[in-house]
Parts: structure tokens; sequence; C-alpha cells
């Protein structure tokens, strides 16, 4: 034990004397949090609180369907009606034509007559039912169906994203519809208020009777609602630590380099010691790294208006979840180190395999978005486990048991990738005798 | 000799991956308790291969090596603890003070406290390096990293030593103190081994001396002995030139 001490001694004076580099490990992955959280959040703002998304928006119907798709598209606080370009009124062509250009993501046109179509097809379907009613046949339905669609054209630049257009496509169905049934019932309403005078039926006042409420179910605690923060801290604290590769293959390769490797394996020590100090150090500050950006996250966030990281007393866990994750991190970088023959290959490969982990982890994109085969990948990714790990803790707010799977993934990932690290030394190193 | 050899060499070869020839080709030799033996050829000559093979580095292709009737190819951590190996290259941290890699490089031999802190004092004043032992050794000059370079290699007294070339690059004050250390080391008991490309060094340091070249031993010897077989070459050098010829090298 007296020789590893020594060897984590010499790791950490090594480290130490490089403050720029230290702080680098410390203060970068804290400002990639925050700038990344503040990014996020205010992209997310951009959707779904301030109305940034313009859209060229033509009323030729300039009735009824059209106000209230107009009203619903403002009122939605997503989308900024653009009716006038350069003091010119929009039209149809120019919408067309702004967005082919590219100078707007998404042109609407509510054609000429459109409330009127909507109208007649609704009092015709009216009409024949009420009759019907009145009349009573067997199935008052039949056969009273029209065709007469209405047409809203949608233009979009082929920029736009398919996730963004879906998006918006449900939200025009969405008033579309809402018009529409809104304007049954009142078409309803006036038949029959027509044929009964004496009657109050009130139907335009109908309101949805079926609502929505949101739970996130995590044993038998109340929980409250998730926030960006709680998923936000987890993900770029897991890609921060993984990027301990890099300084850490840089001083294994380092080492080569200067020479002192050499003398290293010509002592009577094994080099398993010398990795293992290289880790522990490495360990530390991959700790301190995930300490600064959860103190980023309680502290700092909420200085930009962003909901501050809850832990709610999940410390030990967190712990654990920290100190697996940052060894299964360590272990890569130590493989990757004794692969690589050049800094070069280790920062390229190093971060190569990083953000592509990252990615397949479901770190920037969940994935269950992602098709079958892709999530078969992301299962094996060490950073989807730790991923996983933390969300179980600060959002399911899971037990040690429910994090426990995770927790051995990690350090299995860990041991294999030192054991690799150490047969390739063996038999594959110039200096593979021990 | 009647004594039993601390080193014995049998049909050593190394064939480097990717290269056709031998850098060592089959080479067998006895070295002795007590010797400073030298390995002397030109570049690529496989000195440094020869050594570093001997000191674990690497393993050989074929042949045998025993260390003190240890087998180098089982007893590897037990032949570490009796030798001290200083590189041709300055193998030391360059962040770290002279002081502190010598400590880290003791403790790694098992050196601690009040002895380890005796040796490395004791170094630094051999070497003339007291002033220099706080510096960083990235800031040293080349001729304070071979001197700390070769402190680190001595420190736990080894049995044997192996050095690469340990007096090149450095001005002649510090070659005078090393060669003259490495003398007092060797009437003190410790076998040497030596690699060098200064002959006159060579001839006035070593009890034997190996030329090697292409990967063969093409003679060995007492230096004196070697120039008195050879009367027609006055001194080593000629001899070594004699040997291996005035072809430039790789």
């Amino acid at each position: 034990m007296f020789k590893f001490f020594s060897a984590v001694r010499k790791e950490f004076l090594i480290l130490s004397r490089d403050i720029a580099g230290l702080l680098m490990l410390f203060l970068m992955p804290m400002a990639m949090l925050v700038i990344l959280a503040l990014v996020q959040e205010f992209g997310w703002n951009a959707i779904s609180k301030e109305p940034q998304i313009p859209v060229v928006f033509v009323n030729e119907d300039r009735d009824s369907l059209g106000l209230m798709i107009e009203q619903g598209l403002k009122q939605s606080h997503i989308f900024r009606l653009i009716t006038k370009i350069d003091t010119s009124t929009v039209t149809r062509e120019l919408a067309r034509r702004e967005v082919s250009k590219g100078n707007y993501q998404i042109g609407v046109v509510i054609p000429a007559g459109s409330t009127k179509r909507i109208h007649r097809k609704i009092e015709v379907l009216v009409t024949q039912l009420m009759s019907r009613i009145t009349m009573p046949i067997h199935n008052p339905f039949a056969g009273i169906l029209s065709n007469d669609s209405i047409n809203i054209i949608v233009y979009f630049d082929p920029a736009v994203k398919g996730t963004f257009k879906n998006t918006f496509m449900s939200s025009m169905r969405e008033f579309s519809l809402k018009i529409e049934s809104t304007m049954i019932f009142k078409s309803f309403n006036d038949e029959l208020q027509r044929l009964f005078p004496q009657m109050q039926y009130g139907m335009q006042d109908y309101k949805p009777s079926v609502c929505f409420s949101e739970i996130y179910p995590s044993g038998e605690k109340e929980v409250s609602i998730p926030n960006t923060t709680q998923h936000n801290v987890p993900s770029w604290a897991i890609f921060a630590m993984f990027f301990i590769v890099i300084p850490l293959t840089g001083s294994i390769i380092k080492e080569r380099e200067e020479g002192s490797q050499i003398r290293l394996h010509t002592l009577p020590v094994s080099y398993l010691k010398n990795f293992m100090a290289k880790v522990s150090v490495y360990l530390v500050v991959c700790v301190i790294q995930f300490i600064l950006m959860v103190l980023a996250g309680v502290f700092i966030l909420p200085l930009f208006g962003i909901q501050s990281l809850e832990l709610d007393s999940h410390y030990g866990l967190l712990a654990i979840m920290t100190i697996v994750t940052s060894l299964a991190a360590l272990g890569f970088g130590i493989m990757i180190g004794s692969i690589a023959r050049t800094h070069q290959q280790s920062s390229a490969f190093g971060t190569g395999a990083v953000v592509i982990l990252t990615a397949l982890g479901g770190l920037w994109v969940p994935i269950y978005f992602m098709p079958e085969m892709m999530r078969q990948i992301a299962a094996c990714s060490p950073l989807n486990w730790a991923h996983q790990g933390f969300l179980d803790i600060l959002l399911r707010h899971g037990t040690f048991i429910t994090i426990l799977p995770a927790v051995i993934k990690l350090l299995l990932f860990f041991t294999v990738t030192m054991g690799f690290a150490g047969i390739y030394r063996k038999f594959k190193s110039p200096f593979g005798t021990r | 000799m009647d004594e039993k050899p601390i080193i014995e060499i049998h049909d050593l070869t190394k064939i480097y991956k990717g290269s056709d020839e031998p850098a060592i080709n089959g080479i067998s030799m006895d070295i002795f308790p007590g010797e400073i033996f030298g390995l002397l050829g030109p570049n690529g000559a496989g000195k440094t291969t020869t050594i570093s093979i001997l000191c674990g580095l690497f393993p050989p292709t074929k042949g045998t090596v025993r260390i003190d009737g240890m087998e180098a190819g089982t007893q590897m951590d037990e032949i570490k603890r009796i030798i001290g190996v200083v590189p041709q290259d300055i193998a030391l941290y360059p962040s770290l003070t002279a002081w502190e890699n010598l400590t880290f490089f003791g403790n790694m031999f098992g050196l601690r406290g009040k002895e380890l802190k005796d040796r490395i004092t004791e170094g630094l004043i051999v070497f003339g390096l007291e002033k220099h032992s706080r510096k960083r050794i990235s800031s040293c000059s080349g001729g304070i990293k071979r001197r700390v370079n070769l402190i680190a290699g001595l420190l736990h007294n080894p049995k044997i030593i192996f050095l690469d070339e340990p007096t090149t690059g450095i001005d002649v004050q510090s070659r005078v103190v090393i060669i003259d250390y490495l003398k007092e080391l060797n009437k003190k008991g410790t076998t040497i081994i030596y690699t060098s490309h200064y002959m006159d060094e060579a001839e006035n340091l070593c009890s034997r001396v190996a030329i090697i070249d292409r990967g063969n031993i093409i003679s060995m010897g007492n230096p004196k002995q070697l120039v008195s077989e050879h009367p027609e070459f006055n001194n080593l050098e000629n001899i070594f030139l004699h040997l291996t010829g005035k072809e430039l090298r790789d």
C-alpha cells in the first residue's frame, strides 16, 4: 500500500502542477452544463413560452374559421403570426415565395370562403340529421356524409425538421377540429332552437369532457413534476465525466513519451499499481466535477431563471452513482490510453467514442425516440446505464435496489476495461513484461 | 575466472515486429560479479536492445538470461529488486522537482523515511545537485537531468547497474563526476554493465568490453588486452573502427 500511496502522491503532484489544466477540468464541465442548460431552456422557451417562431399567415377567408385559427395560433404562445412583410400585406404567392427562400419556415393560407363552405357542410349535415330525427328512421346518420372538405395550405421550408413539422401540424389539426366541433354544436343549437324555440339548450357552451392529469408515479412517494434541470444536470454531468478520458489518456501517453514509463517498467512494482494510482487521483477529479455541476444546478442555473436542481436528500445514492460512473469513465480512459500510441490517436478516438456513446446512451435524444435496433445498442452504452441510474435517483426517487443493476453494469465495465488494458499491455506493448 | 557469473546470456536473439533482420543475433556471454562490463558498438548495433532485455523491458525472441541465478523470464520481479537501470533517455517526470522524482522512485524500491532522505541527499551531494533539488526537472539543464536520472537508478544500492550511454550529451565535468562515482560503486562490489560511444571512457573504465555490430559480438575481452593483441592499433577506438568499419550507420 505504501508504494500505491506514493504513486497516488506523484499523480496528485503532477496534476496539481498544471493549474490551467486543472481549472479547465473543473470549470469547463460547469460552463458546459450552464450554457447547454440555458440553450436548451431558452430553446424550449422559444416554442413553449414566448411566441418566437414566425409563421407567415394569409387569411383569405376573413371569417370565423380564419379568425379562429389565427386566434388559436396566437394563443398557443408558440407562434408569431406575420401578416405583413415590408409594409406589404402577405398574399398567398408572397407567403409561398418567402418560405421557399427560407426567410420563413412556415406559411399558412386559409383559402377564401372556407368558413362558408364549412358552414354549408355542417348545415346540410345538421338539417338532414334533424329531419330524420323528427321523422324517425332506423339510422338517422346513414347517407348524409359529405366529402366537401376545406383545404388549408401549409408551406414548409424544406429545412424544417420533421419533428417540428409534426408538432405544428398536430396543433393545426387540433385547432381545426376544435373549430369544426364548435361550429357543429352551434349549428345544432341553432337548428334545435328553430325547431323548439321554447327550449334553452346552451350547446354552444359545451366544454370537452375529457381532460388529462399528469402524474409521475414513483413507488409510494408523491413526486413533484420533474423539471428540465433534473434531466439536464445528470445528462451533462455524465457527458463531462466521461471526458476525463482525454486528460487521463494524455497522462498515460505523456508518461510514455517523456520516458518515465521506461523506468516504471524496470521497478519492482506492478504497472497496475500505477494505473490504480491514476484512477484514484482522477476519481477525485471526477467526483469534484460532479459536485461542481450539481452545485451549478442548485445555485447557478436559478440565477438565469432556470429551475433549481432538487436533490431530495438522495446524497448517498448520488455518491454511489457518481463513483461507479467515474470508475467506468476512468476504466475506459485507461483502456484507450493503453491502446493509443500518440496524443492525436487518443484524443481523436477518445472524443469520438465519448460523443458516440453519449448519443447512443440517450443523453441527447431520449432512447424512447429511437428505433428498436438503436434502443438495443443504447442498452449497451455505459453512459446509458449511468444516465438511467441518475434518473432513477433524481426523477424516479429509486432506492439502492433500483440503481443496483446500473451500479453492477458500470463496475463490470470498469473491471473489463481495466482487464483489457492490462492484457493489451502484457501482450502488445513493448513494455508488456509485467 | 572461477567465479560463478552474475549474468548468464545464452543464444539471445531479438527480432522486432516488422523487421527482417535480428536486432541481436544469438549472442552469448557471461558477466562476473564486480565487473564493469562495456557493451560497445555503432548506432543500431544492438546494445540498447540487449540492455532492455536484461532489464526486463521486453522479452527476447529466443534465448535465455539468468541474473544472479534467477531466470529472467519467470523471476523478473525478484531480478528488478537487485538491479538499477539508467536509461539512455531521461526517464523522469518533468513537472516534478529532482527531490520529488527521487522520492517517488526511491519509494518504488521500498525506501522511505530517513533512509531514503539520506540516500537522496548523498546522491545530490555527490553529483553537486543540492541547490537544484527543488527545481522542476523541466527547468533543469541537460547535465542536471542526466545526473538526476543516474541517481534515480542507484538510490536502492543495486547489486547490478545497467547504464545505457549515461554520459551522452553532457559536459566534461559532469562526465568525470559520473565516471568517478561509477568507479567508486564498483569498488564497493557493484557490477556495472555500461554502453557508450566514448571508446576512451570505456577503455579507462571497463574491466571487459564486448564489441557488438549488427547484432553479433565481434570481439570481447579486457580493453588493454585487446589493444595489446592488436599492436597495429594503438587504442580501443582504432580497434573498434577496424572491426566495425568506417561506414556510417543509421
